[in-house]
């Protein structure tokens, strides 16, 4: 048979041509899945961190959010990494294996974000910064050392679809936030993430949506919505907070 | 309803209308009155102008309409290529002679929907390069494999050789690349085209096609016939090892398409096994003749 194959039809270094392909690509992936495991692991680490903010009052937050802020910084480094790795072949071929954990990533990042860590340069460093507020994805870029919708180069960087799907990741965590910082005895928080979330919920309407998976997920917000408005209902009525 | 403005275009008062409704990335104007805002949208203005993060969302939904544009030009694309690609193999299911120029009225009908399919390439190369070569893998890959199946029927039809890679992508406009995976799996169908064109021109001919022996002096191929080159192309298959792409389309793909080559080459080993057995009786050129048909004949071997 080999030597038919030999003089016959086929030359046989189109197959050995396609085997070495597929070996290629299987020894990327392999790459990719070693460094992978590692910032999932770092992932798990920092969303146990940041969970404890639902049990911490925010006036005790503070050293909540610096072992958050280190714990990003070490997956920082391996964003780094898997960039590096990830940059050497084309993007949009291995973007689902990394997808999912680097939106848990931007996700950590928003959230630490919004609890009033990572404090951006200009802001003075140190000082805890404002509560509430959204970190861009071009601010999430530059705390990952990363660059954002890339679109004229081949290389990593993160999609607008990651940052979306976890500023929905994002409003989730909001709600449960909300419903404990009433256990915690703080009745204005739920107020700041009611309009947040109300603020971000109207953005996400402007959008055009296919039926994909971040329409999918995003059909979820308002489910949400009203989980916190739920909260600020009970709250008003018992007059607990200051009337509009 | 009674809004000239719905089917009579006048420039000055409709044009902003109109183009809010049909295109949601250009920005509203209010010069004009806001009459053509319906019931719902005012409710949804007043709330989106307070959001802080209204101009973030207005660059995401640019970004993301021009994303799904592009996806949905490839699918359509995509879905043509795959129509023109299946109409040639039809017509060239109708050469019966291998290893040789194909018929004039068949090389017609295949050059004038190469040329198409090659527009069609060409319409979504833009849609196609660099980053986004890959992004819309997917949606094309479906005309790339077929249109990959078509390019190497033809190649064997005329040279009773497979096709290499390389030379596979010339229709394709230099950014289009085309994946190892789909050239592969392309050649998966081929062998059921090779199946088809070798039943029917032994149903037809009474023979299994083969390079003649005329032409074997000019080219290099030894006589060989389809059956011998099946078979070839299935050794190499079964020695291609995807077990490392499992997780990944290629991996399933294969699994599924490697059933179905082995029994096509099954179907053809078959029918040559029935022409043995059965053409023994007859001399090559046989026709059916209705006396001879009816006379009682038995297998020698039976």
């Amino acid at each position: 048979m080999a030597n038919v194959s030999e003089t016959g039809m086929l030359d046989p270094r189109i197959f050995e041509d396609l085997q070495r392909k597929i070996d290629d690509d299987a020894e990327t992936r392999d790459q990719l899945r070693a460094i992978l495991q590692t910032i999932e692991r770092q992932g798990r680490q920092t969303q146990s961190i940041l969970s404890r903010a639902h049990s911490t009052p925010a006036a005790h937050l503070q050293p909540v959010l610096a072992a958050a802020e280190a714990s990003i910084k070490e997956q920082v480094e391996s964003i780094g990494k898997l960039s590096e790795i990830a940059s050497k072949g084309p993007y949009y071929k291995y973007n689902g294996l990394w997808t999912r954990d680097v939106q848990n990533v931007i996700f950590a990042i928003l959230l630490c974000g919004w609890l009033g860590g990572l404090a951006m340069e200009g802001e003075g460093e140190g000082k805890a910064a404002e509560a509430g507020k959204l970190l861009t994805i071009e601010e999430v870029g530059q705390i990952l050392n990363v660059p954002v919708n890339l679109k004229d180069r081949d290389a990593f960087h993160i999609t607008i679809e990651e940052y979306l799907q976890s500023l929905i990741t994002l409003i989730e965590e909001l709600a449960r936030l909300a419903i404990n910082s009433v256990t915690l005895g703080d009745y204005q928080r739920p107020l700041q993430i009611s309009q947040f979330v109300k603020d971000v919920h109207a953005g996400f309407q402007i959008l055009n949506l296919k039926n994909d998976s971040l329409r999918r997920r995003s059909d979820s917000i308002k489910y949400n919505v009203k989980k916190i408005e739920d909260v600020v209902y009970d709250l008003s009525l018992r007059n607990l907070v200051p009337r509009p | 309803m009674g809004e000239p403005s719905d089917d009579r275009p006048s420039p000055d008062s409709n044009l902003n209308g109109a183009k809010s409704n049909s295109k949601p990335g250009f920005k509203r104007k209010y010069e004009n009155g806001p009459r053509d805002d319906k019931a719902k949208k005012p409710r949804r203005d007043v709330e989106a102008s307070s959001s802080p993060f209204m101009p973030m969302f207005e660059n995401f939904r640019d970004e993301l309409d021009e994303h799904h544009d592009r996806r949905e030009r490839v699918i359509k694309a995509s879905r043509d290529i795959t129509a023109a690609s299946k109409k040639i193999i039809f017509a060239l299911q109708r050469v019966r002679k291998l290893n040789s120029e194909i018929p004039e009225s068949i090389a017609g009908e295949v050059l004038g929907r190469s040329k198409g399919m090659k527009a069609q390439f060409d319409t979504i190369a833009p849609d196609l390069t660099g980053l986004n070569a890959w992004r819309y893998q997917r949606q094309i890959s479906g005309g790339i494999q077929e249109y990959m199946e078509a390019v190497s029927f033809e190649h064997y039809l005329r040279n009773q050789r497979l096709i290499p890679l390389e030379e596979s992508s010339r229709l394709l406009p230099e950014t289009i690349p085309l994946t190892g995976d789909d050239y592969v799996l392309g050649i998966f169908d081929l062998v059921g085209e090779l199946m088809r064109f070798a039943i029917t021109t032994i149903a037809t001919t009474g023979s299994l096609p083969s390079s003649s022996p005329s032409e074997t002096d000019e080219n290099t191929v030894g006589s060989r016939d389809v059956l011998q080159d099946l078979r070839s192309l299935r050794a190499s298959f079964q020695a291609l090892d995807t077990t490392s792409c499992g997780g990944t389309g290629l991996g399933k793909d294969v699994e599924k398409k490697m059933e179905v080559m082995k029994a096509c080459v099954e179907k053809v080993e078959t029918a040559v096994y029935g022409l043995i057995v059965r053409g023994r009786e007859r001399p090559k050129g046989w026709v059916p003749d209705l006396l001879d048909d009816r006379a009682p004949v038995t297998v020698e071997s039976y």
